[in-house]
């Protein structure tokens, strides 16, 4: 499990209801917490026990003291699948679990299925444009998972039971680094890109940086995370880190909202694994409705406005962040 | 400093991706392999140390079909990279990370280094997770989804950002660490003609397959194997919505996305 600031983060939770179906009656789901996490959140997470590893590393420290930990419960427990949550930093720590434990290995997963031996899972590869389908064929496995992809369950009608193990300690040398500051993504504008359920993002349609706010209020009203085309970023209209695409963020939320994005490879690199896709654009041609689910043919100034204002009509007002 | 900066040779950008005979890989007969996405960036970020603290080397190694990874290695050298190794891969471990990333490892344990540069996921498969494993085997720290990565020589520091999906760290380490690079101080650039020249003349030190053939058998796996490539059910274009008013146009899309896609 993943958490953030001292509260687990959503994701953890697609992850619990997944190794539970996956262990079947018999098995056993054991969570670890990278650090202490309020009680009333630990009853919420449907596994038998949790393992709490105490004190939390640091913010900024590698993902080696995590990895230790992992590989420590996965033997313990002579687990024969560690999943793992499927952020930037999941993945780091899954490439060192699975080294460090000599286990198969996966990452960005959608579906996980047992196979004749080991398992058997499918990933998006070539930021969604295929999928691939691995049979990882060992007894032990890491397998991080794609945000998005699996429900998150219902709270266990018993809670798991709680267990303590210290953090270890490693050789500086091994861990590194340190924090010296540390901000929230774009505070208070809504859920960041990776991790939100819906993204809506504007490209050169727009025209300047004054009407990105159309982008913006679109994506308040929804609960979405903003998110921009290069054209966009180079322009300086909004920072790099709005960039969705091969060379910027790649993102697989539940909906995808193009608003004057004319749909270039190097863009669908980055979001062509989302579950719905809309675009809005006035060419009615444009690359960007061949591979939208929905499509707006339109005059984007006119389009937005109205849209936000009947999405804040049928929600009742502004409503909260949609990431889960 | 010196600087060992890891490349995977991936098809370009605009490849028509299909799947071969067999229907488990991409069939790669007419892919162009380039160093690309991530990747190219890393080598970018390195060339920019290297202008920013002088006497500072770099060694690029790349993994892959000896003609592939060759490519890539020449692509580097013709961008300023000063040396090169080539590890040619064995067949069938090509899916697992975790033995990419005990070669990468068993190789970039011969050369001393203080910064290991890697992007942060290939522009390829993009599992993200080899620059980890590598640093693992090493016993190094390593960092992902990094950005602003500068070399503080007084402090004798490596200072960067971490862009992770809540939250961007600010953080410093000391060297040796591994840095799985999201984004360069700036746009990659074009090798020039005379370089470009040079560099197909440039040696390139090979890792011969036997030698890693050996390592990996020392220690044995159970397989990764593919079992299918696919493509998505080609995506039959945007269902228009026909409208006679932006009104209209948003409610009809808004009925559509809560009753029809349900993601509302
Ligand atoms: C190596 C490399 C890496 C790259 N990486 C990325 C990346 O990571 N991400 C990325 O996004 N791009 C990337 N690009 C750039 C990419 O090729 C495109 O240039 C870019 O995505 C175009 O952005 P855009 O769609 O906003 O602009 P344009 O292509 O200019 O499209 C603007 C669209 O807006 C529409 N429009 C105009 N006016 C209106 C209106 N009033 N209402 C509605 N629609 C309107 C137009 O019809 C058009 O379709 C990369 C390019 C290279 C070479």
């Amino acid at each position: 499990m993943e958490s953030s600031r001292g509260s687990l983060v959503a994701e953890s939770l697609e992850a619990l209801p997944l190794a539970r179906s996956l262990a079947g009656p018999s098995g056993e789901v054991l969570g670890v917490a990278p650090g202490p996490i309020p009680e009333a959140e630990a009853a919420r997470v449907p596994a038998d026990r949790i393992r709490v590893i105490d004190p939390a590393a640091p913010p900024g420290a590698s993902t080696a003291g995590a990895a230790f930990s992992l590989v420590e419960a996965a033997q313990d427990s002579n687990a024969s699948l560690v999943l793992v949550v499927g952020s930037a930093r999941g993945r780091e720590l899954a490439g060192r679990v699975a080294a460090r434990w000599d286990a198969g290995l996966a990452t960005g997963v959608t579906e996980i299925r047992p196979g004749t031996q080991g398992w058997t899972v499918v990933r998006p590869v070539f930021g969604g444009r295929a999928t691939q389908e691995l049979a990882l064929e060992g007894r032990k496995a890491v397998v991080a998972l794609r945000p998005h992809a699996f429900s998150p369950g219902s709270a266990p009608s018993t809670p798991p039971v709680i267990e303590h193990r210290a953090a270890p300690t490693l050789p500086p040398l091994a861990t590194g680094g340190g924090v010296s500051a540390e901000a929230p993504v774009e505070a208070g504008s809504g859920p960041s890109l990776a991790a939100a359920s819906i993204v809506v993002s504007g490209g050169r349609g727009l025209r300047s940086a004054e009407n990105f706010h159309l982008v913006e209020e679109l994506a308040r009203s929804l609960g979405a995370a903003v998110g921009a085309s290069r054209a966009v970023t180079d322009a300086g209209w909004r920072p790099a880190s709005y960039q969705v695409g091969q060379t910027g963020q790649s993102v697989s939320p539940q909906l995808y909202v193009a608003v004057g994005i004319s749909g270039a490879i190097q863009h669908l690199t980055g979001m062509m694994s989302s579950r719905v896709i809309v675009a809005i654009n006035s060419d009615a041609q444009a690359p960007i409705f061949r591979v939208s689910d929905y499509g707006i043919a339109g005059d984007l100034f006119a389009i937005l406005p109205a849209l936000t204002e009947e999405i804040r009509r049928v929600r009742g007002g502004p409503s909260a962040p949609a990431s889960r | 400093m010196e600087i060992v900066v890891l490349i995977k040779p991936v098809p370009e950008a605009e490849t028509r991706l299909r799947p071969d005979r067999g229907g488990a890989e991409l069939d790669p007969a007419g892919v162009k392999f380039v160093l690309a996405g991530y990747d190219e960036s890393a080598v970018e970020q390195a060339l920019l140390l290297k202008e920013s603290a002088p006497g500072t080397t770099i060694r690029a190694v790349s993994l892959g079909p000896l003609a592939r990874s060759e490519e890539v290695l020449r692509a580097a050298l013709a961008l300023g990279v000063d040396h090169a190794t080539s590890v040619e891969e064995p067949p069938g471990v090509a899916h697992d990370p975790v033995q990419v990333a005990r070669m990468l490892a068993f190789v970039v344990s011969r050369y001393s280094y203080s910064l290991l540069l890697g992007g942060k996921q290939s522009g390829d498969e993009g599992s993200g997770c080899v620059p980890s494993a590598v640093a693992e085997f090493l016993g190094v720290p390593d960092f992902g989804s990094v950005t602003d990565l500068k070399w503080d020589p007084i402090a004798g520091r490596f200072t960067f950002r971490q862009s992770l999906e809540r939250t961007v760290l600010s953080v410093e380490a000391p060297p040796p660490v591994m840095i799985g690079l999201q984004q360069a101080w700036n746009d990659p650039r074009t090798a020039k003609l005379p370089m470009i020249l040079r560099s197909r003349k440039a040696p390139i030190d090979r890792v011969p397959r036997a030698e890693v053939e050996a390592l990996l058998a020392r220690h044995p796996r159970p397989a990764v194997r593919a079992v299918s490539f696919r493509l998505p059910p080609p995506r039959m274009g945007a269902r228009m919505i026909e409208y006679s008013s932006p009104q209209d146009a948003a409610r009809k899309l808004v009925r559509l996305l809560t009753e029809e896609a349900k993601v509302l």
